[in-house]
């Protein structure tokens, strides 16, 4: 992804995890604001260019999937912002002009792309932007370096290249690239500012319902993940319980005989199920019953030996 | 206290002995009771009571009819007290239930003894033959019961036969093996009136020469003399035996529940 100019920052670095879509655009569009919000992401980029409170390009892309453009843009933004743990916001001010150099770049029509410098009349071409009035940036660049020009109408704007963080009005480093052999070039053009400024997607996009959506959906994929989580737990605790029970069940078995299943069975439904165990007063109360019991089939001195087994295994449990 | 020497030596020794036994088995009983779970109470506190009901023994220290019908009274108390000790140890070898005071077992029993004395109380003094009809019914009813118990107590083994005090209940069968004997030869001699109370009624009433006089057979003891001898000698012998059994079997179950 290329850097932009920057212009006059108004935010900067602030985490997306705060902010509502709804409440960024909101903002911008009745701040009649001119520039863009940039949305970066670990994987991701999201850019919104505003032109006098209108929104004129929305534009959104991972690291690996193609480039997305105005719903498509908008709706990915928004499951991104409501979907990522980190992300940052940047807001860019920027001329009327340089806004509609940013668009052509972002989504305005390409003439050329990739196109070897060395096989190219630049000279021609520069003419050819000049007569034909062109809106929009040329973009020149090697595997380490890029420079843009930025036109209105045939004249250059600026020049922008990596590493600055604005506008400059001499050419520099775009004249040392251009004499570099493996330098490549862009051409976008755009509609004029004016036009440019003729159509608001907020007109056409529901953010907040976009929004909205992303919201609900990610509170019901956090319900999904809780849900499975308390699953998780619960079959973990019902294992744990499961061991617990059936040590408790061996151990007692052991000691008062094959009648013990049937007292093992009565006290823990009495008791409400083996949830008890790990509950210090009713395991207390379990124990004492299995000891009542106990009293009636075995001696004072074993009873004494198995509880403190059971004993073990339940602060063990509960630890 | 030279009349009272005269009077004991004038009680058969093998009763004595049978006494002596039954006052070890009550003393090991009733201590057994004190320190063991609630169920064990009930059938301690049985066995404790035959102690009681042996005191007719003594009848001829101090008897009165209504203290002999109620040591009788006491025997059949003893032995409904046993069989709820047992039933409720059976009712808990199949559903595992616990219920009810050591309190509740002690106060019940006293009352029913203290009911018993007022019912004796308030009714004529027994006559020679109400006395025998009430050791009669004791009989019959340790006759059935034991029988019954004897059943419980084959349930109860087998459901616990694996615990530690499965033994303890072959014992108790063992117990109640002599008590049929002690209490059935009992029975068995007053059902064909050849006990030693029908005998003083018979004496005192002078029956031999009534039937004489009118040619009626009411003493056929001397035709079954063998039989009568051998029940007699089984009553004996089975008692004492019952009693040392009983002592036994609470020393026992004493070791395996310490």
């Amino acid at each position: 992804m290329f850097q932009l100019p920057k212009g006059n920052p108004l935010f900067e670095n602030l985490a997306v995890t705060k902010l509502k879509l709804t409440d960024v655009v909101t903002k911008l569009a009745n701040g009649s604001f001119s520039g863009y919000a940039s949305f970066t992401f670990p994987n991701a980029t999201g850019i919104l260019v505003f032109e006098a409170g209108k929104l004129v390009t929305t534009f959104y892309k991972t690291t690996q999937g193609p480039s997305l453009s105005d719903f498509e843009a908008m709706t990915a933004l928004a499951e991104q912002m409501a979907n990522s743990d980190a992300g940052t916001m940047d807001v860019y001010r920027l001329s009327k002009d340089l806004t509609m150099c940013v668009n052509s770049l972002l989504q305005g029509e390409v003439l050329y792309r990739s196109q070897e410098l060395v096989l190219i009349d630049i000279k021609t071409l520069l003419e050819r932007i000049k007569n034909e009035r062109m809106n929009g940036c040329l973009r020149i660049y090697t595997d380490e370096k890029s420079a843009m020009i930025f036109y209105k109408e045939g004249n250059p704007l600026g020049f922008f290249h990596d590493g600055s963080q604005d506008i400059d009005s001499s050419p520099g480093e775009s004249h040392q690239l251009a004499q570099d052999p493996k330098a490549k070039l862009d051409l976008y053009t755009s509609v004029s500012a004016d036009e440019l400024m003729a159509h608001d997607l907020l007109d056409v996009i529901n953010v907040a319902k976009i929004w909205d959506a992303a919201v609900a959906r990610k509170q019901a994929e956090r319900n999904r993940m809780n849900r499975e989580l308390a699953d998780k737990e619960r079959i973990q605790a019902f294992t744990l319980l499961s061991d617990l029970e059936q040590q408790i069940r061996s151990i007692y078995i052991d000691y008062v005989g094959n009648v013990g299943r049937g007292i093992i069975d009565k006290e823990l439904t009495t008791a409400g199920g083996s949830s008890c165990l790990l509950d210090q007063e009713r395991s207390e109360q379990f124990l004492a019953a299995l000891e009542k019991a106990a009293k009636l089939l075995i001696s004072v001195k074993k009873i004494a030996e198995m509880k403190e087994k059971i004993a073990a295994l339940l602060n063990q449990a509960r630890m | 206290m030279e009349l009272l020497l005269e009077q004991l030596q004038g009680i058969p020794t093998i009763y004595l002995i049978q006494l002596a036994f039954w006052l070890l088995a009550g003393v090991i009983s009733f201590m057994f009771s004190l320190g063991n779970a609630r169920i064990w109470t009930s059938i301690s506190m049985g066995f404790f009571l035959i102690l009681i009901s042996q005191f007719y023994l003594l009848n001829k220290l101090f008897y009165t009819p209504s203290m002999a019908a109620f040591t009788y009274v006491t025997g059949t108390v003893a032995i409904m007290l046993i069989t709820h000790g047992f039933l409720e140890y059976y009712v808990f070898c199949r559903t595992f239930e616990i219920t009810g005071r050591k309190q509740s077992v002690y106060l019940s029993t006293m009352l029913l003894l203290l009911l018993s004395w007022i019912f004796l109380s308030i009714n004529p003094e027994p006559s020679m033959f109400t006395v025998r009809n009430v050791k009669m019914v004791e009989n019959a009813i340790w006759v059935f019961l034991t029988l019954m118990n004897l059943e419980i107590i084959r349930k109860i083994y087998f459901s616990i036969r694996d615990s530690t005090i499965a033994r303890a209940f072959i014992c108790f069968g063992a117990v109640f093996v002599l008590i049929f004997l002690w209490k059935g030869s009992e029975l068995y001699l007053q059902v064909f009136q050849w006990d030693r109370l029908w005998g003083n009624i018979a004496f005192q009433l002078d029956l031999d020469e009534i039937a004489f006089d009118r040619d009626i057979i009411l003493d056929d003891s001397e035709n079954y003399h063998g039989r009568i001898n051998l029940a007699r000698q089984v009553y004996d012998y089975a008692g004492m035996l019952a009693a040392m059994a009983v002592s036994g079997t609470f020393a026992f179950l004493y070791r395996l529940l310490k």
